[in-house]
């Protein structure tokens, strides 16, 4: 019996010897000789077809597609036409949904709860709050994400998204990120969430995370009106009138790539910091063009992409409409929550250029970027005592005309400097919580998903601070 | 009621100036006195270990130059080291008990295992191994490198080829020599690459060498070794050369004298993959054999792109963009049309 445990115990040592000769690599190369003999298996049965003129076609196409001279001119040609198919495509349906829920269902959920004798707090909480702020997203979300996307799709499908990755991923490797950063950056110009969820196609996990938390600063849909409106009373009264357009579309634009270049900057930060111990790997696969699924492609990026996003939207935002409308009637003393809550922050909003106001507003608006300035409205009637518009506490309006809504934000103290720290907040601030809620679901981590969350605030405060610091100085 | 700006920014930037010492000085992850105690006892092992390793012996001086340490302060260490039995003092010299020695192996090991452990499942840059390990060797307990050591695979040597001590203290005898001693015309393979001192180390990595690498020695003098390798000649001096350590090829290996990498293929050539190489490690390594990266199967260029990388190569009929250095990482050779 020791006998035999002599011999296995010499067998163990003998094999642990030659452990240490068989070299470090033997997995490896076993991996390899097992993928050889599988490639020269397949290649024995493997029929291939004749595809010698798409192939042709393809590389003919790749070569423009690609070209020093005209790849990064297509590129810039039709994402321009997709940005204004949407924004000027979307004015269409989202003033007719708008028309549709507010206009008409709205007056008519009032009277038959007045006719039914609802209590006015229920009515309030009910329509003023949580109805409205729904029906207002979807009006204004909805339109131009049913058209970006599917374009968006479109693309994809034809296998052109790949090759502006491949365009512009030197650019991108500079910063430590993914060529394919430049698809999900793009995607978040619609949507921020969708842009988080698009990150799926990043397979390196230091490159996907980078994609993820710099998506923010991409200025979602929900953020153009916003900017357009200030650019519109702040900026554009600066010149004369025939140049005023112009300018705070400019304007919007500059911000639109500053937000380009916090991105780069961040996505450097963080790949030489914070994320500099994740796995990095690049691999890119150009697949052959093909032509669009047309009706499987829209009905797909509808589904996925649209209804998903809308439907969290929606979530989201029904307890934010009741939080603005309790927060309006509710008093402590003689004034409401909300009042309590703007002249408690309006120490710090005024040092950093802005004001309570717009801080509270940013607070309660988290679930949708829609209902900012709305929300903004709403607070400053109510808080500056201004009679004569809005439908009452708590209930989110806007004006059709400019000059009103600029008076009414002149009344509440904006100077230029607020227009301007507005946009730059507007830009650099949390993501809304439907995106949040999203970082979690795909990184499925509180450490990345608090990063997304802090870091951009952290710089729209430092950099609303720094700007109002030095117009002062210089004003 | 308007803040005044020049104090709002000096507080600013006191602020930012004390967020920065602190992160810089890491006020919060302070060693205790005990802990650093711990550690320098670790150090003295370690560096006595290697000294005695290439049979040299420990004299203070030279203990004192090689740790960057006062004569004083080791003498206290010594001291204090001598009275946990795990050195002898003999006359001019130290050395290891056996209990030290244990002691130093297993260091060693919780050493090379976290370097293992950062090159195949990090994304850490190479440089930044040795003195992340350098930190992680005095904090992991035996039994957290025993379970790193099983998650890993049960690797046997580290990323720069040297061999991690096995828990019982086992460990095998390299028998390499220095690069600089070899014989002009002789066919080696890089077997290990010395991670000590950082300068040389850097400028053998900026050198684009790395461990199995295949090289035919050209010539070899008292300030200069030449050698050829992937397609690429060589000139290290000798200092740089006897800093990594070589085997002469077996009789089952061969000398791969057309292997070239990937990045010198040029427009309309066409190459045979020969494989990838072993500084290719963990997730990226996967990655390329999925798409297809074996030994045998055949590439060629596919697309320039309008920057300098990524350039994209036909293989297996599908177009991979790769990025330059991995292009650098896999070696091809090429087939005359």
């Amino acid at each position: 019996m020791s006998d035999q445990n002599n011999q296995i115990d010499d067998i163990i040592s003998f094999a642990s010897s030659l452990r240490w000769k068989v070299g470090d690599d033997f997995h490896d190369k076993l991996t390899e000789a097992i993928y050889s003999d599988a490639a020269v298996i397949t290649s024995r049965v493997e029929t291939k077809g004749d595809d010698e003129k798409s192939y042709h076609f393809d590389r003919l196409l790749d070569r423009i597609l690609t070209s020093r001279r005209f790849g990064f001119l297509i590129m810039a040609l039709i994402l321009s036409v997709i940005l204004w198919l949407t924004i000027q495509g979307a004015n269409y349906p989202s003033s007719m949904l708008n028309t549709l829920l507010l206009e008409l269902i709205y007056p008519t959920l009032k009277s038959v709860s007045a006719s039914i004798g609802l209590p006015w707090w229920l009515d309030g909480f009910l329509f003023d709050g949580v109805y409205m702020a729904v029906a207002w997203v979807i009006a204004v979300m909805l339109p131009p994400m049913a058209i970006f996307f599917p374009l968006f799709t479109l693309l994809e499908d034809f296998g052109y998204l790949p090759r502006v990755a491949f365009n512009l991923d030197g650019l991108f490797k500079k910063s430590g990120a993914h060529g394919k950063q430049a698809l999900t950056m793009s995607m978040g110009w619609g949507c921020n969430a969708a842009g988080v969820v698009a990150t799926r196609i990043i397979d390196s996990p230091r490159e996907r995370l980078i994609a993820i938390i710099t998506n923010n600063f991409s200025l979602c849909n929900g953020r153009w009106p916003t900017q357009i409106l200030i650019a519109t009373i702040f900026i554009g009264a600066l010149v004369p009138s025939g140049l005023s357009g112009t300018i705070s579309t400019l304007a919007v634009i500059a911000i639109a790539f500053l937000g380009i270049v916090f991105m780069f900057l961040t996505s450097w930060l963080l790949s030489r910091t914070m994320l500099k111990g994740e796995v990095s790997t690049f691999t890119l696969e150009l697949p052959p063009y093909r032509p669009p699924r047309f009706w499987k492609t829209i009905y797909t990026s509808l589904i996925d992409r649209t209804i998903i996003v809308l439907w969290r939207a929606i979530i989201f935002a029904a307890p934010a409409g009741a939080v603005i409308w309790l927060i309006s009637n509710i008093d402590i003393g003689s004034t409401s929550v909300a009042s309590h809550a703007i002249e408690f922050l309006d120490p710090f909003g005024i040092l950093i250029g802005l004001n309570g106001v717009i801080l509270l507003a940013y607070v309660v608006a988290i679930p949708a970027n829609e209902i900012v300035i709305p929300t903004v409205l709403m607070l400053t009637v109510a808080h500056f005592n201004i009679t004569g518009f809005g439908a009452g506490d708590g209930v989110m309006f806007e004006l059709d005309s400019v000059s009103e809504t600029e008076n009414i934000l002149k009344t509440g103290g904006w100077t230029l400097l607020t227009g301007i720290n507005l946009m730059l907040f507007s830009l650099l601030h949390n993501p809304c919580s439907t995106t949040i809620f999203t970082i979690y679901k795909e990184t499925k981590s509180w450490k990345w998903t608090s990063v997304a969350t802090i870091l951009p605030v952290v710089f729209g405060v430092v950099v609303c601070f720094l700007i109002a610091q030095c117009w002062r100085l210089l004003f | 009621m308007i803040p005044n700006p020049t104090i709002a920014l000096l507080i600013f930037s006191i602020l930012v100036l004390l967020i920065y010492l602190g992160i810089k000085t890491r006020v919060w992850n302070r060693r205790t006195k005990a802990q650093r105690l711990k550690a320098q006892v670790e150090d003295v092992l370690k560096q006595l270990y290697h000294v005695q390793h290439s049979n040299k012996k420990a004299t203070l001086n030279a203990m004192a130059g090689a740790l960057k340490m006062s004569d004083s302060k080791l003498v206290y260490l010594l001291e204090h080291m001598a009275g946990l039995n795990l050195i002898r003092l003999k006359g001019q010299h130290i050395y290891l008990t056996e209990s030290g020695t244990d002691y130093a192996l297993k260091i060693i090991r919780v050493h090379r295992l976290w370097e293992k452990y950062l090159s195949e499942e990090t994304g850490i840059d190479k440089s930044e191994w040795h003195q992340r390990a350098e930190m992680m060797e005095h904090n992991l307990t035996a039994d957290q490198a025993d379970e790193l050591y099983r998650s890993l695979g049960s690797p046997r040597f580290d990323p720069h080829g040297d061999p991690i001590p096995m828990k019982s203290g086992e460990i095998i005898e390299s028998s390499a020599t220095p690069l600089s001693g070899i014989h002009p015309g002789k066919y080696v393979r890089i077997t290990h690459i010395e991670d000590e001192p950082e300068v040389i180390y850097k400028q053998i990595i900026n050198e684009k060498l790395h461990i199995d690498q295949q090289l035919k020695v050209l010539s070899c003098d008292d300030n200069k070794t030449r050698f050829l390798s992937e397609g690429i000649e060589y000139e290290l001096s000798t200092i740089v050369a006897s800093n990594i350590s070589v085997k002469e090829l077996n009789d089952e290996e061969s000398f791969e004298a057309q292997a070239v990498r990937l990045s010198t293929l040029k427009e309309g050539e066409k190459a045979k993959v020969v494989g990838i190489s072993k500084e290719c490690r963990g997730a990226n390594r996967r990655r390329l054999l999925d798409l297809g990266f074996i030994k045998g199967t055949t590439i060629e260029t596919g697309l320039d792109g309008p920057m300098e990388e990524p350039k994209a190569y036909r293989i297996k009929n599908t177009l991979i963009a790769l990025r330059n250095d991995q292009a650098d990482l896999i070696l091809i050779e090429k087939i005359a049309s």
